[in-house]
C-alpha cells in the first residue's frame, strides 16, 4: 500500500473523481444521448420514409406520363382511322350519287324518248284516221259526182273488197 | 524545476483537500454537461450551429462503435459509457494543455522545500483519474458480461473445471482471464496516465528551455495525443465489452 501513496493514489481522491465521472455520465445519459440518439433515429427514420415516398412518387409519375403518351397515341391513330374512314365513306357515297344520278338522268331520258316515240305514233295513228277520213270525205265527194258507171261502181266494189 | 507524479493540493474543503486536478476534472465535467445538455435541449429537424456538432459526434462514435459490435443493439447499450468516457479523456486531455497548466501556480514551502504548486494540471495526469475511470470501465465490462449472459454463464469463462473438455488447459486459460480483467486496471489507468503526465513534462521542460516556438509542434503533438488516448481508452473499453457479452459458443466459431 505504501507504493500506491507514493504515486499519488487517494481513496478520497478517487472516489471523488469516481463520483465526477459517474455524475457527469448520469447527467449526459438522461440529457443528451437518450433524447439525442432518439431524436436522432426518429429523423432517419422520416428521410428514409421521405425518400421513398419521392421514390414512389417518381416511379407513379413515369407511369403516368408514360400512360398518357400511350392514350395519345392510340387517341392520334383513332383520329386519324376516323379521318380515313370518314373520307374513304363519303367518296364512295358521292360516286354512288354520281351513279345514281346518272342513271335516273339516264332514266329520265329514255323515258322521254319512249313518250315522245308513243306520241308520235299516236300522232301518226291520229293523222292515218283523219287523213283516210279526209280521203274517204274527198273519195265520196268526188264518188257522188263521177258514180254513176258500171264501170265505177266496179272500181269501188273491187276497191271496197280489197279495203 | 520541480515536476510531481503526485497532484498537488490547492485547498481542502471540510477536511476533504483538493488537488488541481480534481478542480479542472469537475471544471472539464460541468462545462461538458451544461454544453452538451443546452445544446440538444430543442433539437431541430434542420440541425444549426452546436447542434450540428453535437449530431456529428454522437453519429459518429454511435457508427464507431457498431462497426466494433456489429450490432445495432449492443452499440445503443455501449454509447452512454463509452461516448462519455470519449468526451471527459478528450477535453481533460485537452485541458493540461491550456496556458498556465503546470507552470501557472504559487510557490509553497513543502518539507522545507520550496516549490511551485500550479493551479492547472491535466486529470488525466493523475493518477486517482486514471484509476478510477478504468475502474468504472472494468466494472461496467463485468456488468454488461453478467447482464448478457447470466451470473453462470459469464462466471464460466473464467472458472472452468479441470474434469471437463480441454480439462486443465481450460481451467488454467480461464483462471488467467481472470488475472486479465485485474491487469485491465492496470494497463487502463497507467496508459492514459503515462501519455498525458510525459506530455505534460514533455510541454514543460520545452517551456522552460525555449519559451518561444520551439515548444509549438509540441503543443500540437500533444492535442493529437490528447485524441488518440481518448480513442484508445474508449475502444478498448467497446472491445472488453464486446468479448464480455459474447459467449463461449458465440465466441467459439
Amino acid at each position: 500500500m505504501e507504493i500506491l501513496t507514493q504515486i499519488g493514489i487517494d481513496g478520497k481522491l478517487l472516489l471523488a473523481q469516481a463520483v465526477n465521472f459517474l455524475v457527469l455520465l448520469f447527467i449526459l445519459h438522461r440529457f443528451a444521448y437518450k433524447p439525442m440518439l432518439v431524436f436522432l433515429e426518429k429523423r432517419t427514420e422520416r428521410i428514409e420514409e421521405g425518400l421513398k415516398n419521392a421514390e414512389e412518387a417518381g416511379r407513379r409519375l413515369q407511369e403516368a406520363s408514360k400512360g398518357e403518351e400511350r392514350i395519345l397515341a392510340t387517341a392520334r391513330e383513332e383520329a386519324k382511322k376516323i379521318v380515313t374512314e370518314t373520307r374513304e365513306a363519303s367518296e364512295r357515297r358521292g360516286q354512288e350519287l354520281v351513279a345514281e344520278f346518272e342513271r335516273k338522268a339516264e332514266r329520265i331520258i329514255e323515258e322521254a324518248r319512249e313518250r315522245a316515240k308513243e306520241e308520235r305514233e299516236k300522232m301518226f295513228r291520229e293523222a292515218k284516221g283523219e287523213i283516210a277520213d279526209l280521203v274517204i270525205a274527198t273519195t265520196e265527194k268526188v264518188l257522188r259526182e263521177r258514180l254513176d258507171g258500171d264501170a265505177d261502181r266496179g272500181k269501188v266494189t273491187r276497191f271496197l273488197e280489197k279495203e | 524545476m520541480e515536476i510531481s507524479i503526485i497532484a498537488e493540493k490547492l485547498f481542502s474543503i471540510a477536511g476533504f483537500s483538493v488537488t488541481n486536478s480534481l478542480l479542472i476534472a469537475v471544471f472539464v465535467a460541468v462545462l461538458l454537461a451544461l454544453s452538451t445538455v443546452f445544446s440538444t435541449r430543442n433539437p431541430k429537424q434542420v440541425p444549426r450551429g452546436m447542434q450540428n456538432v453535437i449530431e456529428t459526434v454522437f453519429e459518429g462514435l454511435l457508427s464507431f462503435i457498431e462497426s466494433i459490435t456489429h450490432d445495432r443493439k449492443q452499440a445503443r447499450d455501449f454509447f452512454p459509457l463509452v461516448a462519455t468516457i470519449f468526451l471527459f479523456v478528450l477535453f481533460s486531455n485537452w485541458s493540461g494543455l491550456l496556458p498556465g497548466a503546470g507552470t501557472v501556480g504559487l510557490n509553497e514551502e513543502h518539507a522545507g522545500r520550496i516549490i511551485m504548486v500550479p493551479f492547472l494540471r491535466g486529470p488525466a495526469a493523475d493518477l486517482n483519474m486514471t484509476v478510477a475511470l478504468s475502474l468504472i470501465s472494468v466494472f461496467s465490462v463485468q456488468i454488461f458480461g453478467i447482464l448478457a449472459l447470466g451470473i453462470r454463464g459469464y462466471a464460466s469463462k473464467f472458472l472452468v473445471a479441470p474434469w471437463k473438455k480441454p480439462y486443465v488447459i481450460g481451467m488454467v486459460v480461464g483462471l488467467l482471464e481472470l488475472i486479465g480483467e485485474f491487469a485491465k486496471i492496470l494497463s487502463f489507468s497507467f496508459r492514459l496516465f503515462g501519455n498525458v503526465f510525459a506530455g505534460e513534462v514533455l510541454l514543460t521542460v520545452m517551456l522552460s528551455l525555449v519559451p518561444y516556438l520551439v515548444p509549438l509542434p509540441f503543443l500540437l503533438l500533444e492535442v493529437f495525443v490528447g485524441v488518440v488516448q481518448a480513442a484508445v481508452f474508449s475502444l478498448l473499453t467497446i472491445v472488453f465489452l464486446k468479448m464480455a457479452v459474447t459467449g463461449h459458443e458465440e465466441g467459439a466459431h
